[in-house]
């Protein structure tokens, strides 16, 4: 039963939830947790068609804090387990996966965003980014990747695998609801065939040999007794995440090497209207670039700063209201720039709304 | 004598697309035709965002529109009593059924629907969806699928189809038919590229030239 889901590549016609249940099988994962919410429950559909071929478990749960629990556990027991959820779902996760980040436990959990707060609509927003990159009661050691499109859900899904094993980060592929239902081509592959090597999974306990003696102790904890424990806890999981942020950090930089009018920070599918705004703009004589971050955990921030210097504003322009606009603030601080915004919460934004926004000014 | 035609298939196959292009089809042919949206499977890209347009185009359309299913959400995916008495209509009419074995399964609700002497069964089929890639893979599905009469080749990769892609699909697909013993009614082409093509694909199934409806039908 160990024949490859995915063999050599292809060029394919998918919706989005399918492209993530491929990726995850082609990432050789083991089993998928889950619960059903709208729009991600294509992707345990898919996973539970596909998954019995190749061997593949499935268990789902009566609730997404379980979901989230037997995702940290399927992980403990060294299985390359993952999850998907958004909106409410995305909420009770918060306590699992304050636990993944408390133990350094490497989940991997797929959000495609739907409207907020509560249960809002079913269809599409970017009002999960709050949540899913500081969520719970963390501190945001977590890594996370806002995906644009079909191929970037099935790259990204692959290597939120390898990145949250090797950096023992729990990870998440941030995609909205237009993504995981919207139809466009792509090409699936088998990850060895590009030279990706999917790193190596380990149970977390019940580990060989005696503690002390062949090995040090694996002491898995999420409760400390005192404040300093928890202090040095703490500042340790944070010099490792910092350690570990240069390696990780992804961003896409368009039309930034030259002194621009405005910049556009936009990030997910929305950096797609984005990119499709700047020839329109060229045409109206406004020189404007646009720095897409990949990662939003950690966020390229160095890199943000070094576009946002060479822009006279910024727009920042997203699906939710001012979410991102917080990420981006807390990266530029201390830079003089005028932020302009271009927020709607839940909506879709097209290239010629981001235009307009450019061209009605300040 | 009037058509009276449902489109299975795999999710995102093009069935709803190729139905609403079947019943304007009908109708230039100076038939009355009735468009019936029998997806309960999927709430998205249904034909429901596109009834008032059908509507004006001069097809009778049953389905909910979207104001009748506000704040339903994805629970809009409702029976209504017009779709369970939909063979009744005079006229030709085309179903359009959610996806696989479940949508197929909507047949049992349909009133007449065992009995119709004319009701045929078309299975739209594309191998650009990895689940029907291959031969073996449509002739497991088709025959999971229940009752089907014909095939039709809907094979592309939304902007970047080329006729290649298209005869690809038509060869595959031919191959399964025959294995299933069944015909390939058509082979779908979108109005971009109908000058590559002549009345026939490479494997003799007759071309029919679509036009696109349903990239305004998201939600």
């Amino acid at each position: 039963m160990s024949e490859k889901p995915v063999k050599g590549e292809r060029r394919v016609f998918m919706t989005g939830n399918e492209v993530c249940a491929w990726a995850a099988l082609a990432a050789e994962a083991d089993i998928m947790y889950g619960y059903p919410i709208t729009p991600q429950t294509d992707i345990m559909q898919y996973w539970t068609r596909l998954g019995p071929k190749f061997g593949r478990k499935f268990l789902q749960t009566e609730d997404e804090i379980s979901a989230g629990f037997t995702t940290v556990g399927g992980v403990i027991a060294g299985k390359r387990a993952f999850s998907a959820t958004t909106g409410p779902g995305n909420t009770l996760f918060q306590e699992p996966m304050s636990m993944a980040e408390m133990m350094r436990i490497p989940t991997v959990v797929i959000i495609p965003q739907r409207g907020g707060p509560s249960t809002a609509t079913v269809i599409y927003s970017q009002q999960e980014v709050t949540m899913t990159t500081f969520g719970g009661n963390g501190e945001g050691f977590r890594i996370v990747y806002s995906t644009a499109g079909h191929q970037d859900l099935y790259d990204y899904t692959i290597k939120a695998f390898n990145t949250a094993w090797k950096y023992r980060f729990p990870t998440f592929v941030l995609g909205d609801g237009y993504q995981a239902k919207m139809r466009e081509p792509l090409t699936i592959y088998d990850p060895a065939e590009r030279g990706i090597k999917m790193v190596e999974t380990e149970p977390l306990v019940g580990l060989p040999g005696t503690p002390g003696v062949d090995r040090p102790a694996q002491y898995l904890r999420n409760t400390y007794n005192t404040e300093e424990e928890l202090y040095d806890v703490v500042m340790d999981i944070a010099k490792d995440y910092e350690k570990a942020a240069p390696e990780i950090i992804e961003w896409q930089d368009f039309d930034t090497d030259t002194e621009m009018d405005v910049l556009i920070l936009a990030h997910g599918v929305v950096s797609r209207s984005a990119q499709g705004a700047l020839p329109l703009l060229k045409d109206e004589g406004i020189r404007a670039g646009h720095f897409r971050p990949i990662t939003l955990r950690p966020m390229p921030e160095e890199q943000m700063r070094r576009a946002a210097a060479k822009a006279k504003r910024i727009l920042v322009v997203e699906s939710a209201y001012g979410q991102f606009l917080k990420l981006v603030k807390q990266s530029l601080y201390g830079m003089d720039k005028p932020i302009d915004t271009l927020l709607r919460p839940g909506v879709g934004v097209t290239a010629e709304e981001i235009v307009d926004r450019i061209k009605e000014g300040r | 004598m009037r058509v009276v035609e449902a489109f299975v298939g795999e999710y995102a196959s093009g069935k709803s697309e190729n139905a609403i292009n079947r019943s304007l089809e009908l109708l230039s042919q100076n038939q009355k035709v009735t468009l019936v949206d029998l997806d309960t499977v999927e709430p998205f890209y249904t034909l429901r965002p596109l009834k008032k347009a059908l509507q004006e185009m001069g097809l009778n359309v049953i389905a909910w529109s979207p104001e009748q299913t506000m704040g339903l959400g994805e629970a809009g995916s409702l029976l209504n009593p017009e779709m369970i008495w939909a063979l009744k209509n005079e006229g030709s009419i085309v179903l359009d059924i959610g996806y696989g074995v479940h949508g197929a399964k909507i047949f049992n609700l349909i009133e007449g629907a065992d009995t119709d002497p004319n009701l045929q069964v078309y299975a739209v089929v594309s191998i650009a969806r990895p689940m029907t890639a291959t031969k073996e893979d449509i002739v497991r599905y088709i025959k999971d699928l229940g009752n089907v009469d014909g095939l039709i080749n809907n094979t592309h990769l939304g902007s970047e189809t080329t006729p290649d892609v298209i005869e690809e699909g038509a060869w595959v697909i031919t191959e399964a038919a025959r294995e299933l013993g069944l015909p390939v009614m058509y082979t779908a082409v979108c109005q971009e590229l109908a000058d590559k093509f002549a009345n026939t694909d490479k494997m003799g199934n007759p071309i029919k030239i679509i036009r696109r409806f349903m990239p305004q039908a998201f939600w």
